[in-house]
């Protein structure tokens, strides 16, 4: 391969693997528990902006050029750490702001509303975090130890892409760990009938704002791995409707379906939005992208119609039923029920 | 004080264009039920629409601007006959209509985008002299824009309380079953809800259009944050609340220009909208009385 083509290959696959992350944060939201997140990307703006002043510096280095608050030079995976626990502290605010007082639907609007007004309060004021320009020449990490960085050394292309695909199998096992451990059923309960889970004693108020939290970190850790490898980060990056891309990569891969999801980011934000940088150019520079866009629109209505549940649906979890008393000349067959056992 | 006059005339143009938009949402809403995110991008295919009738047939604006109502109000029933009632008689739940409805949106807006580009456009009009009411100075055009608002504010409080039909509506968005039984056809008054939505959407997107001076394809959805807060703001459903909201809205937006920087315009309109539902969760209008005699 040519180095134009690792360049552009290793671009699709770091974008697809933080896609994959911040896909699976926002399914623990609105695919296994139901908190309609329409403000998603907020977490990812976060997340970004913590690791970007984290190792930018001062903001009087490279000449003044930008302007932003505190500003340190962190050692590598500290600024991402860090900025996954800011995402889990705004899910908390979040959280506390809308899933206890408002029903779904305002719930939904309120979190976009945020996203919003984070993105207009970040653009009017220069001084926070330079306004609508952003900010730009975010270290990558790790140059010392590969020698080299992302637009000098193809090594260090290909160690990032390695760095982000053993994230995405660490964030694939939590998120494994969570929806089949009993947390899990817990959230699906929630999902399908809260005052049901709620009166066999699931808190689902709290279970809400902790999958608010995780969903966030996810998302935060997915802006941080996103940013340090662009270099750059602005209001732009973050607009609404990018959420969106991760609702399409939900409903195509199977909504509440980790492997499914995963498929999901691969397609939608890897192939159709990234998957283009393989293919020649045609038309005006804009047609491309509205092209894409139309594309991720029908893709979302075809698919809620010919295949609400995604292409790999969400498992049916099965559980031997309990031995109920009077029942016992069945007891050697065994009767498989759909519902959760419950115990006592 | 000056200053303070001028911020209050640019708040009264804007709050009459959201107050159309914000009509045309909430009555979809009431009627429909279903939260029509589609709504931004017909306000920028009107105003494309107009802009291709206006710029390169050559037709006065004004005429365009009734042709692209009329063709936004009929690509309205049109997603309601061909996409979204399919979808609700399968039962799709109401978050999932919310996703339907962006998914349009982001198809017509980069159809658009697609189909006229990125650039900022503008209508052929003569400016004309600006006209002074007392010591408030309008363009022409905003002078219009209100005189529509306020007609058209107008025509609709006459529509839901003197006609069959917005009986009908009032009806509808209480107790649809009900309404049925009683032998309202439903289906056909979600079409007239939708028409009226969509005529409504194109007006605000042709008139947006006109007192921008400029605007590109994102014209309709930069305004639709602001229409919902709008609409939230005075009690989604209620026509009457979403007027009071974009008062609010629209007044608010330009005052708060006086005091701190123009650029944190939006977000002062939005901490309104979240402290208001924070607050108070259903807006400013609510409860049995605006259901029984205020609203849609």
């Amino acid at each position: 391969m040519s180095n134009s083509d690792i360049y552009l290959l290793t671009t699709l696959l770091v974008y697809t693997g933080v896609a994959m992350i911040a896909s699976w944060g926002l399914n623990l939201q609105i695919g296994e528990t139901n908190v309609l997140n329409f403000g998603f990307i907020l977490f990812e703006a976060v997340g970004a902006y913590v690791t970007a002043i984290l190792t930018l510096g001062p903001d009087t280095g490279n000449g003044g050029v930008q302007q932003y608050v505190f500003g340190a030079v962190l050692p590598f995976p500290v600024p991402w750490l860090v900025a996954m626990v800011v995402g889990a502290a705004l899910g908390l605010v979040m959280g506390l702001l809308t899933v206890r007082r408002l029903r779904g639907d305002y719930e939904a609007v309120v979190m976009l509303v945020m996203a919003v007004v984070a993105y207009y309060a970040v653009s009017a004021d220069t001084s926070l975090l330079n306004g609508s320009e952003g900010l730009s020449l975010i270290p990558a990490p790790f140059t010392g130890a590969v020698g080299g960085g992302p637009n000098t050394s193809m090594t260090y292309r290909w160690v990032y892409v390695a760095v982000v695909a053993l994230v995405c199998v660490l964030a694939f096992i939590v998120v494994n760990r969570v929806t089949s451990a009993p947390l899990g059923r817990a959230l699906r309960a929630v999902r399908d009938n809260d005052a049901v889970a709620m009166s066999l004693g699931k808190d689902a108020t709290r279970l809400r704002i902790l999958v608010q939290m995780v969903g966030g970190a996810l998302g935060a850790l997915a802006g941080a791995m996103l940013v340090q490898w662009v270099g750059a980060w602005a209001p732009g990056s973050w607009t609404y409707p990018e959420t969106f891309t991760l609702f399409a990569a939900i409903i195509v891969g199977g909504t509440a379906n980790i492997a499914g999801v995963g498929l999901g980011a691969v397609i939608v934000p890897g192939i159709i939005l990234e998957g283009v940088i393989f293919l020649p150019t045609f038309g005006p520079s804009y047609l491309t992208p509205a092209l894409q866009w139309i594309l991720i629109g029908v893709l979302i209505v075809g698919f809620m119609w010919f295949r609400p549940q995604g292409i790999i649906p969400e498992r049916r979890r099965r559980f031997p039923a309990l031995a109920v008393p009077g029942t016992a000349g069945e007891s050697n067959a065994v009767q498989l029920v759909d519902l959760e056992p419950r115990r006592s | 004080m000056s200053q303070f006059i001028a911020a209050t005339g640019f708040g009264i143009v804007n709050a009459g264009i959201f107050a159309l938009a914000a009509v045309g949402f909430t009555l979809q809403f009431s009627v429909t039920n279903v939260l029509n995110i589609a709504f931004g991008a017909i306000m920028t295919l009107a105003a494309f629409v107009a802009y291709e009738l206006n710029v390169v047939v050559g037709a006065d604006i004004w005429l365009a601007l009734i042709i692209a109502a009329a063709a936004s109000g009929i690509l309205s029933v049109l997603i309601n006959r061909g996409i979204i009632q399919p979808f609700l008689k399968r039962g799709t739940s109401f978050f999932g209509m919310v996703v339907i409805t962006i998914a349009l949106d982001l198809m017509v807006e980069y159809a658009v985008e697609a189909i006229w580009g990125p650039t900022f456009l503008h209508y052929n009009v003569a400016a004309g002299s600006p006209v002074t009411l007392g010591s408030l100075s309008f363009t022409h055009f905003q002078l219009v824009a209100i005189g529509i608002s306020v007609v058209g504010m107008l025509a609709i409080h006459l529509l839901l309380k003197r006609t069959k039909l917005g009986k009908a509506m009032r009806a509808t968005s209480c107790d649809p079953r009900l309404s049925k039984v009683c032998g309202i056809r439903t289906s056909r008054i979600h079409d007239a809800g939708w028409f009226l939505s969509g005529m409504l959407a194109g007006m605000a997107g042709v008139i947006l259009g006109l007192t921008l001076g400029t605007f590109s394809f994102t014209v309709g959805d930069s305004y639709l944050i602001v229409i919902i807060a709008a609409t939230m703001l005075g009690g989604i459903g209620q026509a009457y609340g979403a007027m009071l909201g974009a008062v609010v809205i629209g007044l608010v937006t330009q005052w708060s220009s006086l005091v701190i920087s123009g650029g944190y315009s939006e977000v002062v309109a939005f901490v309104i909208l979240v402290a208001v539902l924070l607050i108070r969760p259903t807006g400013i209008i609510s409860g049995v009385a605006a259901d029984r005699n205020m609203a849609a």
